[in-house]
């Protein structure tokens, strides 16, 4: 079985068509990390400004005079220190951004000309304990994983899609004819696949976890995502998470993602008569529920929104519910991930094995 | 070793493939011949359980080969008319990977693998990728997979298509000499092959076997219906189209002999020969494709 499962992994990886793809993948993730990193923008107020690596240094310099639980007394602090000096000419000092720490103080306490909005950390907070950073970072890095996840769950559509529909263009005859044709083949190929999953994703993952660590360091993986620059703050996570937390939901739910569209993907290439048919229909069945008019508020998303799209796209899936015990309802993209991969490869072999040579 | 099909048939919508076939082949070389959409092809993939027949059974040795499943695969071996390959795959690569589908261990793979690529010409493009390798290269692959696993019933669909006449007498040589106790089935537009190797043919038409039998037996159908006349060149074309005609070969003094296959002599001084498959194939199948 070992030596079956290694033929078809070199059998996925030999393509040009899958190394194309995968390295598409990776200098995506290296360009949009590279680009995100380049755009940052930061002014302490006084006289240090600068984009890029000197941003990220002087937003890592004003965090750290705050660091720690976020208190009263800091956020008056902040507002005194980042008091708009100039006319805003209308803008809504929420809405102003002179470095990552400013634009979290005042999307939180500050009211439209940018003084103190009146409300405490309780009142905006609860008795949620709050730890403040530097987290624009890794937030940005979390945002990038979006777009970087999803053309990832494409590639392994498009590594996939011929795993079983690409022997059916003449070798099927030969395969089938074998003593293990109809058995232990089919079973290699889910076992391939599953490990091609499990491998790109982890390989994306991991470089685009050590470009956010060279770029932006350690900083902030222990600090809440609720004290966020204003970009995060709506339509964004409203649990009281720490950075590293929600990129390890992020990692996790790319698995998922990965994982279900392997079952998905499988079953389709054993049913597909060529791997044309089986690329587009399985791109069609992951990206289809984006259409649906079902938002992240309806009861109805609690199902949808385990549907494998909706893994890498994060943000609402991890807005559902903090349950009891701490943990997200996007926990549950796990089992739904299990019944996507346990049926999808269930079918699989059997329709493979069942499958008529024309 | 008895291979069996019972009223096997295989329907495609409204055509019939194969009907009512009752065979029992044993230990042997088994030629199939017949014209295009005669059956051959759907034959051969219902005897590797490739297809699932609408109608009968396969068995062998009495007991149903599906039933069989592996038990049966592990004894098969096929090429099929038309293959496809692993163009970034070496062609040692290709044959250890069916190696392992068909249950050999890594160093049996190996072994096998090189004697075979050396018995079909292969053995100094083994790690060669096959998406450079010519039709008749990848024909030999196509053969070498198929006897990887010294298989007791060896099916061959159109093994000699794309080979050179030095590599077809290799084949019969390999064929001839694999064949003692297994079940070898060959089909092939190019009877002298059959000729040359079976000891039984199965001729099919129409779904159907017309004829079953060692080929002095079944070419005795025509006994007394061929014949040879010599005519003169000029009018050689003439005489082809008018009569069905099996051979036609010119001599140096101007002359060509045309052989014949007709119930009465086509000229006065046409004199009658013995008959070859190629005439009995003629006879039946005159059109070329399947009537």
């Amino acid at each position: 079985m070992k030596r079956l499962i290694l033929f078809e992994l070199r059998k996925v990886f030999a393509r040009r068509l899958s190394v194309i793809t995968l390295a598409g993948v990776l200098l995506f993730s290296a360009l949009l990390s590279f680009s995100t990193y380049q755009n940052k923008y930061a002014f302490d107020g006084v006289s240090a400004e600068g984009t890029g690596k000197r941003a990220v240094e002087i937003d890592k310099d004003i965090a750290a005079r705050y660091a720690g639980l976020l208190t009263d007394e800091k956020v008056q602090q902040m507002m005194e220190d980042f008091a708009p000096s100039h006319d805003l000419n209308g803008l809504n000092a929420v809405y102003l951004y002179e470095n990552a720490t400013q634009s979290a103080v005042f999307s939180r306490f500050s009211d439209q000309d940018g003084n103190w909005n009146g409300l405490t950390v309780s009142d905006v907070f609860g008795e949620e304990e709050i730890k403040i950073g530097y987290v624009d970072g890794w937030l940005s890095t979390s945002r990038n994983l979006v777009r970087v996840f999803l053309a990832l769950a494409l590639a392994v559509i498009i590594l996939l899609a011929s795993i079983f529909s690409g022997e059916y263009e003449g070798l099927d005859n030969l395969l089938l004819a074998s003593r293990y044709g109809r058995t232990k083949c089919a079973t290699a190929k889910v076992a391939a696949g599953i490990l091609t999953a499990l491998l790109t994703t982890a390989v994306v993952a991991a470089f685009s976890l050590l470009l956010a660590l060279a770029f932006y360091g350690r900083e902030g993986l222990d600090c809440s995502i609720l004290f966020a620059p204003n970009d995060y703050v709506e339509a964004f996570i409203p649990f009281n998470i720490t950075c590293g937390t929600l990129i390890q939901y992020q990692i996790l739910l790319a698995f998922t993602c990965t994982l279900s569209m392997t079952g998905i993907t499988l079953f389709l290439s054993a049913v597909s008569k060529n791997q044309i048919v089986a690329l587009v229909a399985s791109a069609a069945i992951f990206l289809f529920p984006i259409l649906l008019p079902v938002t992240e508020k309806s009861p109805l998303f609690r199902l949808v929104g385990l549907l494998p799209i909706y893994h890498v796209l994060a943000v609402s899936l991890l807005s559902v519910e903090q349950m009891g015990n701490g943990m997200l309802y996007a926990i549950w993209a796990v089992p739904a991930t299990l019944l996507f991969l346990g049926a999808g490869a269930g079918i699989t072999c059997r329709a493979f094995a069942r499958h008529q040579v024309s | 070793m008895e291979l069996t099909t019972m009223g096997l048939t295989k329907r495609f919508g409204s055509k019939t493939a194969v009907k009512d076939l009752n065979l029992t082949l044993t230990n042997g070389v088994y030629g199939l011949l017949g014209a295009n959409g005669a059956g051959k092809t759907t034959l051969m993939r219902l005897l590797c359980n490739l297809q699932t027949p609408t109608a009968g059974k396969i068995l062998l040795n009495g007991k149903n080969t599906v039933r069989l499943g592996e038990r049966y695969r592990d004894l098969l071996g096929y090429l099929p008319q038309h293959f496809g390959y692993y163009p970034d795959f070496s062609a040692l690569d290709f044959l250890l990977y069916l190696s392992a589908l068909k249950g050999l261990d890594d160093k049996a793979a190996r072994k096998k693998s090189t004697e075979l690529l050396e018995a079909v010409g292969l053995s100094r493009e083994s790690r060669h990728k096959i998406k450079t390798f010519s039709g008749g290269m990848k024909q030999r692959l196509g053969i070498a997979q198929a006897m990887l696993n010294d298989p007791h019933i060896l099916i061959l669909d159109e093994p000699t298509a794309g080979l050179d006449p030095k590599e077809r007498v290799r084949f019969r040589n390999l064929i001839s000499a694999f064949s003692k106790d297994r079940i070898v089935i060959l089909s092939t537009h190019i009877v002298s092959d059959v000729e040359f190797i079976a000891e039984e043919i199965i001729l099919m038409k129409a779904g159907r076997v017309i004829h079953f039998g060692a080929p002095q037996q079944i070419t005795s159908e025509i006994d007394g219906q061929v014949w040879e006349c010599t005519v003169p060149a000029a009018h050689a074309e003439h005489y082809a189209a008018a009569f069905n005609t099996s051979n036609l070969r010119n001599t140096s003094e101007g002359q060509t002999i045309l052989r014949i296959i007709g119930d009465r002599p086509p000229l006065q001084h046409a004199v009658r020969v013995r008959p070859t498959l190629e005439d009995l194939y003629l006879y039946y199948f005159k059109g070329g494709d399947e009537k």
